[in-house]
């Protein structure tokens, strides 16, 4: 490398990138336009950085393949940041293989953990989990071996496994001290909090109290019925009956868990179920043709018996039915338990999942996005709605050097 | 032209400190080598670092006899290697661009990495003398027993080649082994070629076959 590009590296590396800016941003050459891009993604303009990475990959000669790899791996880890999707797979893959082949595999993990990350955004937790097990962290450097155990942990919180995230999280915590990036163990910190915070409120006779993640753990494991507010399901152990598509029944299953083990009256359940002011004899006839369907579909956790005012939920002695709710009651609760799944959406896919107009959904999912209780990737028609990364999608820039031989 | 490949007689470092190498010379009793934010003197016998001088030191680095040469940033210091002190500046050839430099018959020859050219440089002014072309990046540049050699590195592949200092013809070549770089490059002026080894931060000695 020439003299310039090692003092911007050195700059870079310090933490400094308006001093390796000072030293190279008249310059063009692949080395330079490589810093440059780093230099931006470190002040935050992650646009103007991948398209400086970008045309450094482009560049580089084709002597120089590592080099350009690990550019195209800058470029993918910024556009993941900057929750632009629009990336291939398979480019990276062939990034990573070529930084294999030159026995850089520092970054060729760099380059794993990217596929790790996109798989989270997305919500394919299984396919993380099973890159993830291909991966060993040990040999690594600390910031990647935090942004494994994050990981772990944030499949792990995902699915309510907390003695495993825990576990994954004190390894998280040890790693980003030693990698000593702020940001990064500020992200460790921000996941312990997902443990130490309420998740969920449980409602059971009269009663609220908040609920945290391994007690919402442990209540599912038990065979407590729990109507799930958060996720519009009825579950008992190991037994899920979604409700997410029948909103009615939801509402209904909801009145009668916290009615339970009393009653509740014909016409309250009316006006939960169909917000229905006055009640006539064709309501009370839906009513009758609801409540059978959802004593159908509950049928392997619960039975529904009528009584003289309305309906109640029976199970047998001592099972009990709760129902978890969010901690603070929220609009758009019906979009929030679809999103609650970790999949990305489409508006329109919503709107098709609640029988809603689209209109209707894309006001909801911007008033949730405004404060932060779902974010979007993508752009225009590509647009996809999730509920915020879980703790675990680090997004805390740790890119490659794009320098050959470095 | 003649090929071989190069005979790596001994490793020095990796060195406490030190993540790159950048420039390599010799002073006809210590290698000294330019890690980025120091240079520091080597006793190529025991391999043990003797001195460490706190100056910049980006890429290359030359020794007249009495003054060590050195590039930092886009200028090169003149270095009093007793004290450290920087005696005089000269604007770099390369703007920045630079790379290898070495001493000889009253010039600095400086490699210009990426445009893959040395140039003759007037020590005391910094005016650039002659420009001469070489179809490889430059890394480092050394002059021993009137032959002027310097290091390549590109891609994967680094050389060693001695080239005519009027046409630029590559005259020899001797090959490093695969995925070895070579940033620096200085003579002991007969026996051996010292080569800076870029991230690995170790200093390779190479064999040279002595024409006298």
């Amino acid at each position: 490398m020439d003299s310039l590009i090692t003092a911007a590296a050195r700059a870079l590396a310090a933490g400094d990138p308006l001093g390796a800016l000072k030293r190279i941003a008249l310059r063009d050459d692949p080395p330079a336009l490589a810093l440059r891009g780093i230099a931006m993604a470190q002040l935050g303009d992650l646009a103007r950085a991948k398209l400086l990475l970008r045309n450094a990959a482009r560049a580089f000669g084709p002597r120089e393949a590592v080099a350009r790899a690990r550019c195209l791996v800058a470029e993918t880890e910024i556009a993941l940041a900057s929750r632009d999707l629009g990336w291939s797979a398979k480019t990276l893959n062939a990034a990573r293989a070529v930084l294999e082949a030159h026995g850089d595999h520092l970054n060729a993990a760099h380059a794993r953990y990217l596929e790790v990350r996109r798989l989270l955004l997305i919500g394919r937790l299984d396919d993380a989990e099973e890159l993830l097990s291909t991966l060993d962290p040990a040999p690594l450097p600390p910031a990647l071996r935090t942004v494994h155990e994050l990981a772990v942990a944030g499949i792990a919180l995902r699915r309510l496994q907390t003695s495993p995230a825990r576990a994954a999280l004190t390894r998280a915590e040890q790693a980003a001290r030693q990698a000593r990036i702020p940001m990064l163990l500020a992200e460790v910190e921000n996941a312990w909090s997902t443990l130490q915070t309420p998740a969920a409120r449980r409602i059971a006779n009269g009663e609220e109290r908040p609920l945290l993640l391994e007690e919402v753990e442990a209540l599912f494991a038990s065979k407590t019925v729990v109507v799930d507010a958060c996720r519009y399901a009825v579950r008992s152990g190991s037994t899920v009956i979604p409700l997410t598509t029948r909103p009615v029944l939801f509402a209904l299953a909801q009145a009668l868990a916290e009615a339970w083990p009393g009653d509740v009256a014909r016409d309250v359940l009316l006006a939960r179920a169909f917000g229905a002011r006055f009640v006539d004899e064709s309501h009370r006839g839906r009513l009758r043709v609801e409540i059978g369907r959802l004593r159908r579909m509950l049928r392997p956790v619960t039975d529904i018996h009528a009584t003289k005012k309305g309906f109640a939920f029976s199970l047998p002695h001592p099972r009990e039915v709760v129902v978890l709710a969010r901690p603070v009651e929220e609009e758009h609760a019906a979009v929030l338990a679809f999103l609650a799944d970790g999949e990305s959406w489409s508006s329109s896919a919503l709107a098709l999942a609640l029988g809603t107009s689209q209109r209707t959904v894309q006001r909801a999912l911007d008033s949730l996005a405004a404060s932060g209780k779902t974010q979007w990737f993508g752009h225009g028609r590509a647009r996809r709605w999730m509920t915020p990364p879980l703790p675990g999608f680090t997004t805390t820039l740790l890119l490659p050097s794009p320098l050959p031989g470095d | 032209m003649n090929r071989t490949k190069a005979e790596i007689v001994r490793e020095y470092g990796p060195f406490p400190g030190v993540d790159q190498v950048h420039g390599v010379t010799f002073d006809g009793q210590n290698i000294w080598f330019a890690a980025g934010g120091s240079i520091n003197a080597l006793d190529p016998a025991s391999g043990e670092t003797v001195r460490t001088l706190d100056v910049a030191g980006h890429a290359g680095t030359a020794f007249d006899g009495k003054h060590l040469f050195q590039i930092a940033e886009d200028r090169i210091h003149k270095i009093d290697p007793t004290t450290g002190t920087v005696l005089a500046t000269i604007p770099a050839p390369g703007g920045g661009g630079d790379s290898g430099m070495a001493w000889a018959e009253g010039s600095l020859w400086v490699g210009q990495y990426r445009s893959r050219k040395i140039h003759q440089v007037d020590p005391e002014t910094g005016k650039v003398l002659r420009v001469i072309e070489s179809n490889r990046f430059v890394t480092g540049v050394t002059w021993v027993d009137g032959e002027l050699w310097h290091g390549t590195w590109e891609g994967d592949e680094s050389n060693l080649r001695h080239i005519d200092p009027k046409t630029g013809e590559v005259l020899e070549q001797i090959e490093m082994p695969q995925g070895t770089v070579v940033s620096g490059l200085e003579s002991n002026g007969s026996d051996q070629f010292y080569c800076g080894g870029g991230r690995s931060g170790v200093i390779r000695a190479v064999r040279r076959k002595s024409k006298k």
